[in-house]
């Protein structure tokens, strides 16, 4: 089945052609036919993944050639995919979760008018997601990232009619190019200092190392890190994260919570070797990490729309994988990568069960008491919660609080004490989300209705991954998950340093228990009147957090002062300087073909004249070289 | 007693196949000036097909010149052959067609079409510098008569100005065909070849031999700045004889330019490419450039294929093999598309009072879905865009021209190819996003838009496999001598 | 290198030198004192009829012209050919055979298409149906003009 391994992609690329075309007429088969594309590929994936057990460990990572474009003397152009336990991992994470979360939008997607449209753009983001994990050189990664940020685009401004999801749409377009412009350039540093985007060739082949001196390493790795901070929305490229939750929730659900933000944190370790070389280049991840971590988790309290604390959340979590890769844990980083999918993908969807049944509302003040109507999805969000939550045995546990124990056992306290305090707060919104939502009396009008048997089901399989991830893969660093990437990624060594492993763990437990005991004082039904009515008593602390701490604002400050000044300044430029050159050219070349009637004048002794000039111009180089 | 030289008349069969097809076609257009064309059509069709299996049957052939060395038999001429034998059956249709639409028989132009081809097919396999004048000659007198072969004002004009000019270029080529004889004593490719590398031949002499050269088949690939016939005989020709010249002549003398320019004055190969780059930039700019312009879709195609001659001579600064296949794969691919272009210009010029203005175009894509896309595929891959073969043929061709260290030329085409992409696209956009005028004008025969489909589906492959012929390429780059 | 080619340098310089010279010297020592009879073009004895610039000869002329120079050259062909048609032997005579044929073949369609005839009776062309069906532009109008002086001139149909 590894040579197989372009199915995986060719698949969802086909059934996004067919979606795309004749959309119209399938209907709402289209979103079965999605549906299947993931199926298929997921167990393609999945045969791979088998046959490469079959492999001893330093086997099992090859390079494919589906297609040989060109073969030029010695260039020779190809598409090559590489597999290996890392690439497989990812490869299993889009498609499985990508499958389900299919299978969920076919319920959800129920009522919408094109569904044509949305399940080929869907299955077009993951043909392009499963280009970047696959890809054995940067290029198709990169083509990859830029068609993920494109589907993303659709995919937000799906209801194009709303002016909200259209702003975001272009918000997180913009935002994110930011981020890919600082890819490309790294890109071309490595093109210059490599001669090629060869996986090989640029990250080290075999244990190798890569021929590179720190200090280009250092550029290469920032540049690609900008590129991993606008992807994966960490700090200061994070704004469009919240708006883009405009789009649908499955969109959502994939898109922004379990695959494509993930993808900066897969290119940091995919290209571990090249921050590891330079000195400066994790210490730069770590700290981004550690700050999107905390940003995004005081965020998410002072949020009221669900989907929008599940967004700041996601941020935190990302910041949470980029500590883990910044510190050299980048088994661990996967890890987390692997359960967040699942349990991200769990919250999100089942808000989506929330806005489904109660015609998009979101606003937690208009929730409450929703395990009445709702006794499905609030025990789904409960399970998510828990994974989330970090509280043992679930998965959350064996990754966030697995990451702050080694990092303490390396010696790293503050990143310990800074990631307790952000598994604390983690702990506190996600248990602030579910007392709000679920529990306490309704505080909306009418009843919501249960999600129907087809969009439950999705959510069920992601509940036991999200709950149970964490056992069944062993994700701590000696098991199963972590072992099966050793050839790529190296071993994950505990240190000596600090306290020892079980008293981490019982701190772990009673930081988590802290969080959710301070969301339980803060957010008991009892206390409704209170945080409901937060932002009008302490408006100051409730608007810092509401706003993301006005980083947004900061931004549309910049914007709309410095930048426009500087628009307008630019503006002049263009218009003078620019637009004086294009036109100066434009009016010569329209000059020019003015004139040109007077040389091709339709007169052939003109016509010969040229001939003649050009034959004694020859003629006189040759008298030049002699 | 003369001895009498060897002839080995196999060596050329391809060349008499069509020269034999074109003096029955022009005995039998004597006796039936204006009956049936059908006949002459499907009889110019066997002719071709007759010529490319001989042409097939000589690419295995261990000889490698015949006739006194007067022709070399290599798989150079065996692919070009080849690729002449497909232009002329989409000529020969397009032409049944164009002068069926009318009812307007002109018989000759089966026996003209053949004398052509075969003139093309002997430059492609000359090896010594007077058959290259003859050959040239040849198909450049058969060219006169096809441009003026309607006998209205444009045509007449057209003809009068391709034959007074090819007259002169003519000058230029037998005058550098007598240069490289005063510096070598010697016609003969390989003999240039051999007395260039040695002691006997004389440089300074040579090169002006070779510069003539260059001017005189430089002419008729319409390189800038003898380039300047070109649009007044592309626009006045019949779209028929426009699409095969263009394509046809092309091929011929590209390949004979292999063999002068890359084994014949081989040794010059320093001396001579600043000159050609010169000459390929030029090209590349002003027919680019003065293309924007046109407001005539053949006045511009003809101002394209200045260009594109531009990018194929790019090419030729680099004398490795590479550099011939990429000339080879550039000049498959652009035949391919200017024949479906001219061919779909034909169907909607609307008859031999051919009006081929940018209004006959507008919304075009509402009224004749089919007939656009075909021409703007054919138009995608002149623009060079992926994944048509014209992408892939500048993607060889500027490898070539890289790897000769001649990155400058390729800059220049580069800008170059982006302003063609400009007024390409121009003509999709106004047949695909503006509302059609005045009377639907297309021509509305189902079968030839099922033949212009065949260039179409070629360009498209090219453009997504292009492996399945560059290695045949690269074989027939290989010059056995 | 090259300076064995001097010489034929010096010879055109010097050529040109004279022709220039000559043209100069005379101008500039001839009497000059024009009148109206030496200005005037000679034709013969008789008043001239008009300028010769500019005159028109039917295209018949060029088509007998073009003839002409066809069976002329053939007629170069044949006499080496003829004088050494011993010693040519069997393939002299093939080859000469095949040449004369190829020539043949094009005087039979000369011959068919009216070319030797002077005297051609204009067939309807087809072009003027052609140029009826559209509305009469000055464009139009020069073409049927042209069309009708090219099937003066056209080796028109077989009959």
């Amino acid at each position: 089945m590894i040579d197989l391994i372009g199915l995986t992609i060719a698949v969802p690329l086909v059934a996004s052609g067919v979606n795309l075309l004749i959309g119209k007429r399938l209907g709402r088969r289209s979103g079965w036919i999605a549906t299947a594309a993931m199926a298929v590929s997921f167990i393609v994936a999945l045969g791979a993944l088998l046959q490469m057990f079959s492999l001893p460990a330093e086997e099992r990572t090859q390079v494919v050639t589906v297609a040989e474009w060109i073969r030029a003397g010695a260039a020779a152009v190809s598409l090559d995919l590489r597999v290996d336990p890392l690439s497989i991992t990812m490869a299993l994470v889009v498609t499985g979760v990508g499958s389900l979360i299919h299978l969920y939008a076919i319920g959800y997607m129920d009522h919408d008018e094109r569904p044509g449209r949305f399940f080929g753009y869907m299955n077009l983001f993951c043909a392009f997601m499963l280009a970047l994990v696959l890809a054995n050189d940067f290029l198709l990664l990169y083509l990859g990232w830029e068609g993920v940020g494109l589907c993303s685009y659709l995919l937000i401004g799906f209801w194009s009619d709303r002016p909200d999801a259209a702003r975001a749409a272009k918000k997180a377009f913009i935002t994110t190019r930011i981020g890919d412009v600082l890819l490309m350039l790294g890109l071309f540093v490595m093109w210059v200092h490599f001669g090629s985007f060869d996986f090989d060739v640029v990250l080290g082949h075999e244990g190798s190392l890569p021929e590179i001196a720190a200090g280009t390493a250092t550029a290469i790795s920032l540049l690609l890190l900008g590129g991993a901070v606008g992807k994966s929305a960490q700090l200061p490229l994070h704004v469009w994260l919240p708006d883009a939750m405009a789009g649908p929730t499955p969109v959502s659900a994939l898109i922004h919570a379990a695959t494509m933000v993930t993808a900066g944190v897969y290119l940091v370790v995919r290209a571990h070797a090249l921050f590891e070389i330079s000195d400066v280049a994790l210490a730069v991840v770590a700290v981004v990490g550690l700050a999107g971590a905390l940003y995004g988790g005081f965020s998410s309290l002072g949020q009221y729309d669900m989907k929008r604390a599940l967004a700041y959340s996601t941020m935190s979590q990302l910041g949470f994988m980029f500590l883990a890769a910044g510190l050299g844990f980048y088994p661990t980083a996967i890890a987390l990568l692997v359960a967040h999918a699942f349990y991200k993908a769990l919250l999100f969807l089942t808000s989506g069960n929330v806005m489904h049944g109660l015609h998009d509302e979101v606003d937690v003040r208009r929730l409450g008491g929703l395990r009445h109507d709702m006794p499905w999805t609030a025990a789904l969000f409960g399970a998510g919660a828990l994974a989330l939550s970090g509280l043992p045995p679930f998965s959350g546990f064996f990754t966030k609080d697995v990451i702050l124990d080694l990092a303490s056992r390396d010696g790293a306290t503050w990143a310990f004490v800074l990631g307790s305090l952000g598994a604390m707060v983690s702990a506190w919104y996600i248990a602030r989300l579910y007392f709000t939502a679920f529990i306490g009396e309704r505080r909306y009008e009418g009843s919501a209705h249960e999600a129907s048997a087809l969009m439950r089901t999705p959510l069920v399989v992601l509940a036991v991954g999200a709950l149970f991830a964490g056992i069944g893969l062993e994700l701590t660093p000696e098991g199963t998950l972590p072992m099966f990437l050793e050839p790529v990624l190296g071993h994950v060594v505990e240190g000596d340093a600090g306290p020892s492993t079980q008293v981490l763990m019982v701190l772990a437990v009673v930081v988590t228990l802290i969080g959710i005991g301070i969301a339980w004082r803060l957010y008991r039904p009892a206390n409704q009147e209170r945080w409901v009515s937060f932002p009008e008593r302490e408006p100051g602390m409730a608007g810092v957090l509401a706003h993301g701490f006005y980083i947004d604002g900061l931004y549309a400050w910049i914007v709309a002062n410095v930048g426009l000044r500087g628009a307008a300044a630019l503006a002049w430029f263009d218009r003078t300087v620019v637009d004086g050159a294009v036109n100066g050219v434009g009016t010569l070349a329209t000059r020019a073909s003015g004139l040109a009637p007077i040389w091709q004048s339709g007169k052939v002794r003109r016509y010969a004249l040229s001939f003649m000039a050009g034959g004694v111009a020859l003629l006189l180089y040759a008298a030049v070289k002699i | 007693m003369i001895d009498a030289p060897r002839v080995e008349l196999w060596a050329i069969l391809p060349v008499l196949m069509l020269f034999g097809g074109g003096l029955i076609a022009l005995l039998a257009s004597g006796f039936a000036r204006r009956a049936a064309q059908a006949p002459f059509a499907l009889f110019t069709l066997a002719a071709l097909a007759a010529a490319a299996a001989s042409a097939l049957w000589l690419w295995n052939r261990e000889t490698t010149t015949a006739l006194e060395g007067m022709v070399s038999i290599d798989r150079l001429a065996v692919v070009a052959t080849l690729a002449l034998c497909g232009i002329g059956a989409f000529g020969a249709y397009l032409g049944f067609h164009y002068f069926e639409r009318d009812d307007f028989r002109r018989n000759e132009f089966y026996a003209l079409l053949l004398f052509a081809l075969g003139g093309m097919a002997l430059l492609v396999a000359a090896a010594d510098l007077i058959v290259v004048f003859l050959a040239v000659e040849v198909l450049s007198l058969a060219l006169y008569v096809m441009t003026a072969l309607t006998f209205r004002r444009g045509p007449t004009e057209a003809a009068m100005k391709y034959f007074l000019l090819g007259a002169f270029a003519s000058a230029f080529l037998l005058y550098g065909v007598a240069m490289s004889y005063g510096a070598s004593a010697t016609t003969s490719v390989q003999g240039l070849a051999r007395a260039l590398t040695g002691v006997g031949g004389s440089q300074p002499l040579a090169l002006v031999g070779a510069l003539l050269l260059v001017v005189g088949l430089g002419f008729k690939v319409s390189l800038v700045p003898f380039h300047m016939w070109t649009p007044d005989v592309y626009q006045g020709a019949p779209s028929p004889v426009t699409a095969f010249m263009s394509a046809a002549t092309k091929v011929a003398v590209f390949v004979a330019m292999v063999r002068v320019l890359d084994v014949a004055f081989g040794s010059l190969a320093w001396d001579l490419a600043p000159a050609i780059a010169v000459l390929s930039a030029g090209s590349m700019i002003l027919g680019s450039v003065l293309a924007i312009a046109q407001r005539d879709v053949k006045r511009m195609l003809a101002y394209s294929s200045v260009a594109q001659a531009g990018f194929i001579l790019s090419s030729f600064v680099s004398p490795e093999r590479e550099g011939i296949a990429a000339a080879l794969f550039y000049l498959i691919s652009y035949s391919a598309a200017v024949v479906g272009a001219f061919g779909v210009v034909m169907l909607i010029s609307g008859g031999i009072r051919e009006q081929t203005g940018f209004e006959r175009f507008r919304g075009l894509g509402r009224r004749q879905p089919v007939l656009a896309a075909l021409l703007s595929v054919f138009l995608l891959s002149l623009a060079g865009i992926p994944p048509t073969a014209g992408f892939v043929a500048k993607v060889l061709v500027f490898g070539a021209a890289t790897s000769a260290g001649y990155w400058p030329l390729v800059l220049i085409g580069a800008l170059a190819s982006v302003a063609g992409a400009f007024f390409y696209l121009r003509v999709i956009a106004l047949m695909a996003m503006q509302e059609p005028r005045g009377v639907d004008i297309a021509d509305p025969s189902p079968l030839p838009r099922l033949v212009l489909a065949v260039p179409a589906v070629t360009v498209v492959v090219l453009g997504i496999v292009p492996g399945v012929i560059v290695p045949l390429l690269q074989e027939a780059g290989v010059l056995t001598w | 290198m090259l300076t064995e080619y001097l010489p034929i340098v010096a010879m055109a310089v010097l050529a040109v030198a004279f022709g220039v010279a000559s043209l100069v010297v005379s101008r500039m020592f001839r009497p000059h004192r024009p009148n109206p009879v030496k200005l005037s073009p000679y034709e013969c004895g008789n008043d001239p009829v008009r300028l010769p610039r500019g005159e028109r000869f039917s295209v018949k002329f060029y088509v007998v012209a073009m003839l002409f120079i066809i069976f002329d050259i053939e007629i170069i062909f044949l006499f080496p050919w003829a004088v050494r048609f011993r010693q040519l032997g069997l393939f002299g005579l093939v080859e000469m055979a095949f040449f004369i044929g190829l020539v043949f073949v094009a005087y039979i369609y000369v011959w068919r298409a009216g070319g030797l005839d002077w005297a051609t009776s204009v067939e309807a062309p087809a072009d003027a149906d052609l140029a009826s069906d559209s509305p009469r532009d000055p464009m139009a109008a020069a073409d049927e003009e042209l069309a009708a002086a090219m099937h003066d001139a056209e080796v028109a149909g077989a009959r």
